[in-house]
């Protein structure tokens, strides 16, 4: 390739890539408007920045109480999920115990399902024992919907690892605490990583059950937006310019730090490398 | 002595004594199974068995929580209800297939292409950068991603009718207030958000192919169009069939990026199963009508999901055959 083409080439690359990129830096650019310069007519694409967005965002209380729902229901669901799936995973892997093909399938098709109709008997159990508008119980909700995916994740992983270190382990008279902590888990690591982003990055999005079986002690991000987005008897567009350029830092920080790992958790783990 | 400091490599006086102290009990292999597994079946049973077999149950009941009336019992006449009714499920399947099948079509070709185009781009300057500026529409919450284009897509300060002023001379256009655009408009959001997606697989696909081959194909000099079927497809198929599979039934799913955009309207243009469901169970709560609903969809899920886990099958027992 000559040099001209390969700059041409790389060029054409980088514009696909901004034109997806368009509507996001948009909200963002929106995010340091003021309200009449967001609904200027024409769009405004030259301006002078201001923070007062931000300031009006954070000098409402409830703000901290929802990023802080978001981080503690992010990450207690995570960690739950990871650790109670590794364990899962590893038993899937090294024991097949009966059943393992049909109850990864059952764990699999709960992920298929649309959203309302895997909320709805929950909804009704939740109401019928007082659960609604918990930290802890939807927190195990979340969990419980992260399991699959993080069990499929890490069994692919797991059957990796030669059963050898297991042998090895065992005959040198390791115990199986010891296997399944000391020798097998430091090397699914990368499969521990993805499990932990991708979970984290879902819940972290995660709306209609916050809405259905959360409530107004537990809203998170996602759920502050759906319902902020009408104040004063308008569309509060510069709240949800604001709130949406703050929530989306965590992502798109992820799948920068962590794009190796995009793939196998985009795909339940079905696909490994890199891109 | 010695064996026990090579597995856990602590100091040589706790090994006697850790030995005698360890639980015999996991050394028993069903016991250490079912201590692995418990914490997943417990979670399983109480989250998942036992609401599902509630739905189940509750599907052959009448049952409205605005009327306060005790359930009652109608047997099949919820399904038959929702089948025979020509405005129910019908209508919503067909909208909803017409989404997926547009949809899912317009992203991989679109996908595949970029994929391709993304192929030979390992030393690109700033590859990590556009990488995740390219892949940011699929990780955002739809929640967000269906509001702002709310703002983008509006008739009088949104940007894109702008565009359209200035570059076509088009008149205001109501994207999603129009009847015979809002479902193309919500549907070009999903496509937005997902032909990344598909350009991930496709990327992944390419990759599967192995490097031998690709040279071996070079020196050969089989023709570029040759090639693809030949070897880029053999190879590349089953990551690009499970990517297709994936999106298929995520996009079954939709839910939450319509919400902020039209919630199903006008009229009924972008009502898709999901959201119907939504509506009826927790903004009309006819809880036995939805829970009957909710059983139909389960039912389509798990075949899309037996056919994802056959697919994948079959590339497992190619893999281990070769």
């Amino acid at each position: 390739m000559s040099r001209i083409r390969e700059v041409a080439y790389y060029a054409g690359l980088w514009l696909i890539a901004l034109i997806f990129f368009a509507p996001i830096a948009w909200i963002v650019m929106s995010s340091f408007k003021t309200r009449t310069d967001i609904l200027a007519v024409p769009p405004k694409f030259l301006f002078s920045p201001t923070l007062e967005n931000y300031e009006a965002l954070f000098s409402r209380s409830e703000i901290f109480v929802q990023i802080g729902n978001s981080i503690l229901l992010s990450l207690g669901a995570v960690i739950i999920a990871v650790v109670v799936s590794f364990l899962a995973a590893f038993c899937f892997s090294r024991f097949r115990p009966k059943g393992t093909d049909f109850l990864m399938f059952l764990l699999l098709s709960i992920r298929m399902l649309p959203g309302p109709a895997v909320i709805l008997p929950v909804f009704l159990m939740y109401v019928g024992f007082g659960w609604k508008d918990s930290h802890l119980w939807l927190m195990l909700f979340y969990a419980m919907f992260s399991i699959p995916f993080s069990v499929w994740i890490l069994k692919g992983f797991l059957d990796g690892v030669s059963t050898r270190f297991d042998e090895t382990g065992r005959v040198n008279g390791g115990s199986w605490a010891h296997i399944i902590f000391k020798v097998v888990m430091p090397q699914v690591r990368p499969g521990l990583i993805a499990a932990f982003i991708f979970n984290l990055i879902f819940v972290w999005n995660e709306y209609l059950f916050n809405f259905i079986i959360g409530g107004v002690n537990t809203q998170n991000i996602p759920y502050a937006l759906m319902v902020g987005t009408y104040a004063d008897g308008g569309v509060a567009w510069t709240f949800i310019a604001t709130m949406t350029s703050l929530y989306l830092v965590v992502p798109v920080v992820f799948i920068y730090l962590f794009q190796k790992y995009l793939l196998v958790g985009m795909t339940f783990g079905t696909v490994r490398g890199e891109v | 002595m010695t064996t026990d400091i090579s597995v856990t490599s602590v100091d040589e006086s706790r090994p006697a004594k850790r030995r005698r102290s360890r639980p015999r009990l996991f050394e028993n292999r069903t016991v250490l199974v079912l201590a692995l597994l418990a914490p997943v079946l417990t979670f399983f049973i109480v989250f998942n068995t036992i609401p599902t077999l509630w739905l189940l149950g509750l599907s052959f009941y009448n049952y409205s929580l605005t009327s306060g009336m005790p359930p009652d019992f109608v047997g099949f006449r919820n399904f038959f209800a929702i089948l025979a009714s020509k405005n129910a499920i019908w209508f919503d399947l067909s909208r909803t297939f017409t989404f997926v099948l547009c949809g899912v079509t317009i992203q991989t070709l679109l996908g595949g292409m970029l994929g391709f185009l993304f192929w030979g781009s390992k030393k690109m300057p700033g590859r990590r950068i556009a990488l995740t500026m390219l892949f940011a529409p699929m990780v955002l919450t739809p929640v967000a991603t269906g509001t702002f284009f709310r703002f983008i897509y509006d008739p009088t300060f949104g940007v894109l009718n702008y565009i359209a002023r200035a570059g076509f001379g088009a008149g205001p256009i109501d994207f999603l207030g129009d009847p015979d655009l809002a479902f193309w408009s919500v549907l070009a959001v999903d496509c937005w958000m997902w032909t990344p997606f598909m350009t991930l697989m496709t990327l992944a696909a390419l990759g599967s192919v192995p490097t031998a081959e690709l040279e071996a194909a070079e020196i050969d000099r089989v023709p570029m169009w040759r090639r693809l079927p030949l070897v880029i497809w053999h190879h590349g198929k089953f990551i690009l069939m499970l990517g297709i599979l994936l999106r298929t039934i995520d996009s079954f799913k939709t839910l939450d990026l319509i919400i902020p955009m039209t919630k199903g309207g006008p009229g009924q243009n972008t009502r898709l199963v999901a959201l119907e469901l939504n509506k009826q169970a927790f903004e009309s709560f006819n809880m036995g009508w939805s829970s009957a609903y909710a059983v139909l969809l389960l039912l389509i899920s798990i075949a899309m999901t037996s056919v994802f886990i056959f697919v994948l099958n079959l590339r497992r027992r190619r893999e281990s055959g070769s």
